[in-house]
């Protein structure tokens, strides 16, 4: 067991995380800066720094940070559109590492949930609400699996998780494309069908959203994620299920000794954070905020993996998560309004790699921002007999396997 | 000219950890060709300061000389350039080498930095040879016993061909047998001219091997004595800062029916292909302490994960009050009656990083009481554990809202104890309940335990401490190699005969318990 | 036949890589980061095979970029080695940072050599790496990574280096007691699975095809890499057998077009998925006895020093 907590476990002083989560956002933006103003120098050789600091500002800088109110009100109605799905990734990420476990497969569970979305909507012609149920059970399904190697063959989540993804877009697209000829798919525009003009009742209503942000991708879709953020609030803090789960997070073992069945946990965790993702994908395209290119979509969503980064700067707090959603929503947003000309969309989510990067370690800035190294751990009751004061949960003089 | 009386001095030592003093201006003199002893309870600061001399921390006040001259030992690598070497409380070896790799890494015999393994081959067996310290240089760690593993440490130190010995607490996995050979080891050593530093809390081991003592107390030195001129007595109540009463008092009481019945059990290894419990058949009483003796790591572990459920065995029954639980899961048999104060209160007693409240209902909090609809009543559980801390006396920061990883060993065991007591159980099984704590701790728990037992409770008590095994219990029961091998009457034995069959040498039949009449 | 030519393409990939993994998780650090590394690794190779005048003999070319993918990939992995002995960073968390970052860095650099389109596509001659022995093509990379490989063997189990970095992720403790800087020790086995997972990547995408976009990254052969080495139960070895039996996998569905394979009329991304699968059923069985090194993943706290 390791002496300091996990950054994935989240807890300890709520001011001291939140600082440190401010902390990891500056030094990304500012890394973020450093290299539109690289990239600004490399494209234009020669020029005057002023020139390459105008320039990465202007062009570059700007947008991110303003970011949805760059091109007000259709640019926030599509950061909030992008802000729904990525709070449910974000949830599912975060609950899962609430509960000791990493969930690496929201993008594979996102895709099975995209799938199960459009299947229920075109195929089954169901009401958006139950293409919204379809697509949890998708992707609750995807997660499971997972889950269940890990309870009963002790397979690590994260390669098992892993390769999931992979099987999962690649099985996805296949169904999808159908050799061309796929029912849910529209060849001649090379994407599923449209949802907005053929299956009207699928979509998620927007109760006058869409005209205000002009942007009829701007739904309740936010309002559904933020009820959703608020009920795993609820169910971790105030519940047993909740306890047993976070139990099972700090200390497996303990939590067995509490009578705790760990492969029901691990496998429950899994699923509902596969049905979180999944229930992403479908505010997504039940939107109609895009459709799916079987033929082209070769990499994974990366809504899928800035899911870690919102789970992470939010210390897997379902609250904070809302606003690290955003925040991310915000700057990706803003990577796209960039002039594309000079700097690519990308830079977006280069920043989101170095914030990752640095929450990996923001407990490193939590104990700074709290005044020089002053640990919260105990003074070891006996200073280690041979051992280092790091290996807490050894009690002095017990055998070293267990 | 230098005074080269002393081969090692430790002057005015002082090395702190965040929060806490572990050495406070320590001084410590060790003579050239003598064994001594450094005693100190857990906490004491004993092991810091060796590790110090060894390198593996520094101290921030203080002076290290060996033979009258001031050195630096900033790693372990300085210390062995001085002829310092450790054989460690746990050993330090890799499990997946074998010995041969285990004692010359860090200092291979290499060309060009290829391993010339056939050279350290003939310098260990001829160590080996010499000392009489009997080893398989082709074995790996993990397939020896831990005899073996000792003795390779033993042999770490002496291919360095290091001088200055330091023995960190190694009789606490020996035999009483193996440690009458360790001690004729070390005085061995002792007439070549080497010089041993060896560090305990066993008095008795003191007064049989040592020729001076030294004593630490709360990190400050208290003194040091000539072995000769003292008594056990004296050295405990310089360790410990008051007259320590040795013994429990204890009525003695009448055993009522058998609470706890264990029949035929058999329980497999995770370690090896032979099971950890071999049919083992027992009782427990009313209000009747059990202890089970043993060398650690002769089955009692695996012993008490079966009846607590936290593992399955292969064979037999167990049955409490009455009822057969040798299926049930861990909870029932928690309603039925049992409660567990594990050995390892780290991993299984607390989940480190939740409150104390949120620990003390960590197997009720399933109770009506404690949830509704399965939203947990946080008002009950603050009443609860604030009633349990006031009546078990268990301190902390900030009382049940206290994150339990910061609370000390001492307060995180009584917790459990407040909690598993409360459960008022009519089986309490208690695993090492007082393993790392300081002797108030010892002796408030020794009293909670009488005082169940006096209430009528059964209780199954698991202890490696011989002394505690002896107050205690009211009847003990040895354990070896996974099987009972004797039952004995504390008012009718002695550690040295506990330690016979503790080791194997003897065993004999148990006597039938059944209800009384 | 084909075959044969992407099974010992794709097998010297997944065992160099995994290798690479190996090195690392011996001395006690979790490297997930490989497929990032062999981004990376292969982005910088590609980008000097690009630059690099025409009329560069073949030697220079060869070595120019295998050495630029290597040294890529050794800078890369140090940004992992930083946070996760230095800082004593999540493994996992610093890892899966490392390999988004690296897609996007591939993307905008890419993009960059592309200043007219908008693609993220680099295109290039293989001529140099491909050679024809007796009617098999094999590539470069064939005898690279059977050298690499017995070089790795010779160094885990042989040398002082080898015994001392296994004994940092089996048990740090006994090691930093003997006096061996743990922290040195493992900077060592994450660098040198930057090295290894460098050309890996570069011999992932150079050999088989003559342009690649690197918006997939490459396509998670970063993570089959690391369930060879745990099929390989991190043992040089086996890892070669691994490497072999996966490869023949990801071979199919490069062939599935042109072969037999075509007569089955399966779709291509079946073959894509294949190896995906393989390794789970793999792992599936092997889990229960697998041994990873003792003490990799917690990072190493001397204490107070």
């Amino acid at each position: 067991m390791k002496k300091t907590k996990s950054p994935r476990l989240g807890g300890g002083n709520g001011l001291l995380t939140i600082g440190a989560s401010f902390v990891c956002i500056l030094i990304g933006l500012a890394f973020g800066f450093l290299f539109l103003m690289a990239l600004s120098w490399i494209n234009n050789p020669g020029s005057s720094f002023g020139f390459i600091v105008s320039r990465a500002w202007r062009y570059g800088f700007k947008p991110i940070i303003m970011g949805g109110f760059y091109l007000p009100p259709i640019s926030i109605g599509q950061e909030i559109a992008a802000a729904a799905p990525l709070i449910m990734t974000g949830l599912s990420v975060g609950f899962a590492f609430k509960t000791g476990l990493f969930n690496i497969g929201a993008a594979g569970q996102y895709t099975l949930g995209a799938f199960g979305a459009l299947y229920c909507a075109i195929i089954l012609g169901l009401p958006w609400w139950a293409c919204l149920i379809g697509a949890s059970l998708f992707g609750a399904a995807w997660g499971a699996i997972p889950g269940i190697f890990k309870a009963y063959l002790n397979i690590h989540e994260v390669i098992s998780s892993i390769m999931f993804n992979w099987i999962g877009l690649y099985a996805v697209n296949t169904i999808m494309y159908g050799g061309g000829t796929g029912p849910m798919y529209d060849a001649s525009k090379t994407k599923t069908w449209n949802l907005r003009s053929l299956y009207p009742d699928s979509v998620i209503p927007d109760l006058g959203l869409g005209v205000f942000f002009k942007n009829r991708s701007t739904t309740i879709a936010i309002f559904l994620a933020i009820a959703v953020a608020l009920v795993i609030a609820v169910v971790i803090s105030r519940t047993t299920f909740g306890y047993e789960l976070r139990a099972c997070g700090y200390n497996r073992s303990a939590a067995k000794y509490a009578g705790i069945s760990e492969k029901k946990s691990i496998i429950l965790s899994m699923l509902i954070s596969g049905a979180l993702a999944g229930f992403g994908a479908g505010l997504y395209y039940l939107s109609a905020v895009a459709e799916w290119r079987p033929m082209e979509s070769t990499a994974l969503p990366a809504v899928g993996f800035n899911g870690i980064a919102v789970a992470l700067l939010a210390s897997s707090n379902p609250i904070g998560i809302i606003f690290s959603a955003l925040f991310i929503s915000h700057i990706t947003i803003g990577g796209s309004l960039m002039n594309s000309q000079y700097f690519p969309p990308e830079i977006a989510d280069i920043i989101s790699g170095i914030i990752i990067y640095l929450c990996a370690f923001a407990l490193l800035f939590q104990t700074m921002l709290s005044g020089r190294g002053r640990k919260k751990n105990a003074p070891p009751e006996s200073p280690p007999a041979s051992e280092p004061p790091a290996e807490d949960g050894e009690v002095p003089g017990k055998e070293a396997n267990e | 000219m230098a005074d080269a009386e002393y081969v090692i001095e430790m002057l005015n030592i002082t090395k702190e950890f965040p929060g806490i003093k572990a050495n406070d201006n320590v001084t410590l003199q060790l003579k050239k060709g003598e064994i001594h002893a450094l005693l100190g309870e857990n906490g004491a600061g004993k092991s810091t300061l060796m590790s110090v001399l060894f390198g593996l921390y520094q101290a921030e006040e203080g002076v290290i000389k060996k033979n009258g001259e001031p050195v630096r030992i900033l790693n372990p690598n300085d210390a062995n350039a001085l002829s310092i070497g450790m054989v460690h409380q746990h050993f330090k070896l890799v499990e997946c080498f074998s010995v041969l790799d285990n004692i010359i890494l860090g200092a291979e015999p290499a060309r060009l930095g290829v391993i010339q393994r056939h050279e350290a081959r003939e310098k260990v067996l001829q160590l080996s040879k010499k000392y009489a310290l009997r080893v398989e240089p082709d074995a790996l760690i993990e397939d020896i016993s831990v005899g073996m593993q000792q003795r390779v440490e033993i042999l770490k130190m002496l291919y360095r061909d290091n001088e200055i010995l330091i023995f960190d607490e190694p009789t606490a996995v020996l035999t009483p047998q193996e440690i009458k050979e360790l001690m004729e080891i070390m005085r061995g050593f002792t007439r070549e001219g080497k010089s041993i530093l060896f560090i305990t809390h066993k008095l008795q081991e003191i007064m049989d091997v040592s020729d001076r003592v030294t004593v630490l107390r709360r990190g400050k030195c208290v003194g040091t004595v000539n072995t000769s001129e003292t008594t056990v007595e004296a050295l405990s109540a310089m360790m410990v800062g008051r007259p320590v009463n040795l013994k429990v008092e204890k009525a003695d009481t009448k055993p009522g029916g058998v609470v706890l019945g264990v029949a035929n059990l058999t329980v497999p290894s995770r370690l090896h292909k032979n099971n950890a419990v071999k049919n083992i058949s027992f009782n427990v009483r009313a209000g009747e302490i059990v202890c089970l003796a043993g060398i650690e790591g002769n089955g009692q572990n695996e012993l008490i994960y079966a009846l607590s459920g936290l593992e399955k065995q292969s064979a037999g029954t167990i049955t409490l009050c009455g009822r057969d639980i040798s299926t049930a899961s861990i909870r029932e048999r928690s309603r039925c009656g049992m409660s567990h104060i594990p050995a390892d209160r780290h991993k299984y007693g607390l989940v480190l990083d939740y409150t104390l409240e949120q620990n003390m209902v960590l197997q009720r909090y399933r109770e009506p009481e404690f949830q509704k609809n399965g939203f947990i009543q946080f008002d009950t559980v603050r009443k609860y554990s604030d009633r349990l801390i006031a009546q078990y006396d268990v301190r902390s920061g900030q009382g049940s809202s206290t994150v339990v990883r910061a609370m000390s060993g001492g307060n995180q065991q009584k917790a459990i104890v407040a909690r598993e007591i409360d459960k008022n159980p009519e089986l309490l099984v208690a695993v090492q309940p007082t393993r790392g704590l300081d002797v108030g701790a010892i002796e408030y728990i020794h009293r909670q335990l009488v005082a169940q037992r006096d209430a009528g409770k059964a209780i199954l008590l698991v202890s490696l401490e011989l002394d505690e095994v002896m107050n205690v219990s009211d009847r003990i029961l040895v354990m070896y190699e996974g099987e009972l091998v004797g039952e004995f009457d504390p008012r009718t034995t002695t550690t040295d005969e506990l330690g016979l069959y503790m080791a194997g040498a003897k065993r004999r039949a148990l006597e039938e318990k059944g209800d009384a009449t | 036949m084909l075959l044969i030519k992407y099974t010992l393409l794709y097998a010297m990939v997944l065992m160099l890589v995994a290798l690479g993994g190996c090195f690392s998780e011996h001395s006690g650090i979790i490297n997930i980061a490989l497929e990032g590394i062999m981004t990376i690794g292969g982005l910088v190779g590609i980008a000097m095979l690009v630059v690099m005048p025409a009329g560069t003999s073949n030697s220079v070319i060869l070595l120019v970029s295998i050495g630029a993918a290597g040294l890529s990939g050794i800078l890369y992995s140090a940004l992992l080695a930083f946070a996760s002995i230095n800082l004593k960073a999540d493994q996992t968390i610093g890892g899966t940072a490392l390999n988004l970052l690296a897609t996007a860095l591939a993307v905008v650099i890419a993009r960059r050599f592309n200043t007219g389109t908008q693609a993220a596509k680099l295109s290039y001659s293989n001529a140099p790496f491909i050679y024809n022995i007796g009617g098999l093509t094999v590539n470069i990379f064939l005898f690279i990574g059977i050298a690499l490989l017995l070089l790795s063997i010779f160094i885990m189990y042989r040398t002082r280096f080898g015994l001392r970095l296994r004994a940092c992720g089996e048990h740090p403790q006994a090691a930093d007691s003997v006096g061996i800087n743990v922290y040195h020790m493992r900077w060592w086995g994450v660098l040198i699975s930057g090295f290894l997972g460098g050309i890996g990547g570069f011999a992932y995408i150079v050999p088989a095809v003559q342009t690649w976009n690197f918006e997939v990254g490459v396509a998670g052969m970063g993570f089959l890499a690391l369930a060879v080495m745990i099929f390989g139960q991190w043992k040089p070895g086996r890892i070669f057998f691994a490497a072999m039996f996966f490869a023949v996998f990801k071979a199919l569905a490069n062939i599935a077009d042109s072969t037999f394979l075509a007569a089955l009329g399966w779709p291509k991304e079946i073959y894509n998925m294949m190896p995906f699968i393989a390794s789970m059923i793999i792992l599936a069985f092997t889990s229960k006895k697998s041994r990873a090194p003792k003490a990799e993943g917690i990072p190493y706290d001397k204490g107070s020093r």
